[in-house]
């Protein structure tokens, strides 16, 4: 397969198996282009950006600032502000954004399928301001309750939901959600580091104020993300972290600030990062994204199928959109031993809480094991997997 | 790292093995080598933090010697639980704490144990030694 040809980890073993990556939720592997472009710009342009005139700094300048304009191209955004992933981004959004334009009694929505790093910076500046947080509840069939969000709109100034769930994988009706809360007053943040993976995104169209993504699960290095903004809303924000590189002038009376997305990118950037970046763009752009998803969610279902005809449940839908991820709970095995027991045959999946401590307890468990699978993924990996878990299940249930 | 004996046979039975799954099969048959400790007792203190299963430890002092009362819900961690029971139950407190966390990675069971917020073998080996501690 070609695509699996281009990653060179994937030819590793792992405890004397061929290493099967099913751990794609938490982060993606990369590709060797993005290597070699990390690796270039280290071995051959290595230089800090935006202030020196000689010719490394140029090329380490362009090289950074090509990513903006990947991204801004890629996701159609007016605005993109490079951040270390989606904590940093929305984090950004609180503290830029927030203490700016929230006051005492503002309500900010949220749902209870975010990730924690989409519920804690609002509970942190809640406390800060006084501000109301409301939490959409998760049905039984694993979708938010749009009636209960509908009613949850009044005084809202924010609506912060997750584009795709990284432990069900359910794809959200963003649309849906982004019309109410604009009709309504309220301005959305829109969670989309489960969804750039899976979903060609234009940002425009979509109508939400932000959106806030990582690198890493889409083939890219880790350490970037982005925080795309509505060009008008990008103007009510104010900086909150103060240094180098986001200044016009300084002086010991004060300072000034500068007004593109610089002003909220203080400190030397991640510069080998976005170039990396780009090359993982690069790379994607080859490929057609919208087959590869039909591909992967019709491997999730049929393993989600196979795992729930041998009564193990299984916490997701698998429809057309959402993302292939299979969470499930074993029946006599406990998570953690069966991730050691996976393990041991060459496998990698992700067990606990995954980081959405409040959709677990909605949904009654405590963790989940979750296979998540990715462009390199193949049926015949998918075929193993439900093999495997068959034979351990025998042995160890 | 020298171990107790008892330790270092079981440690030498382990590399004996190719197949971690053989070797994992082999610490969750262990997990019966524990002196249990009640569910009724386990509280926040005796819950080992960082762990993906429910552990719970214990550590008594009888006649002098360092008794490990313990329980989990993954066969895993109780297994790894039962083995660290054989290595120091009956020793001095003195004894016990010489012994290294290494012998989960000597065994091939663990590939890491370093320090961290998520590695439960090793909270719950740091929490037996900090226990172990207060005795001596």
């Amino acid at each position: 397969m070609a695509i699996r040809d281009d990653f060179p980890i994937l030819k590793r073993e792992v405890n004397g198996f061929p290493l099967i990556y099913l751990d794609n939720a938490a982060t993606t592997q990369k590709p060797q282009v993005v290597l070699d472009a990390m690796n270039d710009y280290y071995t051959s342009s290595n230089a800090n950006v935006h202030r020196a005139v000689h010719t490394l700094a140029g090329e380490a300048t362009e090289g950074y600032e090509a990513c903006r304009q990947r991204l801004k191209s890629w996701f159609n955004a007016d605005r993109a502000v490079i951040t270390s992933g989606t904590t940093e981004a929305i984090n950004l959004v609180a503290h830029a954004w927030g203490r700016a334009n929230l006051v005492e009694g503002d309500v900010i929505v949220l749902t209870e399928m975010e990730h924690h790093s989409d519920i804690v910076p609002w509970q942190m500046l809640a406390e800060e301001r006084k501000v109301e947080l409301r939490y959409v509840p998760v049905l039984e069939d694993f979708t938010l309750d749009m009636d209960v969000f509908a009613a949850s709109l009044d005084d809202a100034k924010l609506v912060c939901v997750v584009h795709t769930s990284n432990v069900l994988g359910v794809r959200n009706p963003l649309e849906e959600i982004i019309q109410l809360a604009h009709s309504n007053g309220a301005y959305v943040l829109i969670d989309a580091a489960q969804g750039v993976p899976h979903e060609q995104i234009d940002f425009k169209e979509s109508g939400a104020d932000f959106m806030a993504f990582s690198a890493h699960k889409m083939c890219g290095p880790t350490g970037i993300g982005a925080l795309l903004v509505n060009a008008d809303v990008f103007e009510t924000m104010q900086p909150f972290m103060g240094g180098g590189d986001m200044i016009e002038t300084v002086t010991v009376d004060g300072s000034t600030y500068q007004t593109n997305e610089h002003k909220f990118e203080a400190g030397t950037p991640r510069i080998a990062e976005a170039i990396g970046w780009c090359a993982a763009f690069d790379w994607m752009a080859k490929l057609d994204l919208e087959k590869e998803h039909k591909r992967l969610v019709e491997i999730a279902r049929w393993v989600a199928e196979q795992l729930r005809s041998m009564g193990i449940p299984v916490y997701g839908r698998h429809e057309e959109k959402d993302s292939a991820v299979v969470s499930f709970l074993h029946p006599t095995i406990h998570s953690e031993d069966l991730a050691h027991l996976l393990d041991a045959r060459g496998f990698a999946v992700r067990t606990g809480h995954h980081c959405a401590q409040p959709l677990l307890h909605r949904l009654g468990i405590n963790g989940t094991v979750r296979a998540s699978f990715y462009l390199y993924n193949s049926m015949e990996e998918a075929e193993y997997f439900v093999e495997q878990l068959k034979e351990i299940t025998e042995r160890f249930g | 790292m020298t171990y107790p004996d008892a330790l270092a046979e079981l440690i030498e039975e382990f590399q004996e093995i190719d197949d971690k799954m053989e070797r994992l099969e082999m610490v969750f048959d262990l997990a019966d080598e524990v002196i249990p400790f009640p569910h009724d007792q386990w509280t926040s203190e005796s819950k080992v933090q960082g762990c993906q299963s429910e552990a719970h430890v214990h550590v008594e002092l009888q006649d002098g010697k360092v008794l490990l009362l313990s329980g989990a819900d993954a066969k895993l961690v109780q297994g790894l639980m039962g083995i660290l029971t054989l290595a120091i139950n009956g020793s001095a407190p003195a004894q016990a704490l010489l012994l290294s966390p290494d012998f989960a990675e000597d065994m091939g069971i663990l590939n890491s144990l370093s320090p961290s917020r998520s590695n439960g073998f090793r909270n719950m080996f740091d929490k037996v030694m900090r226990e172990i501690r207060n005795y001596v």
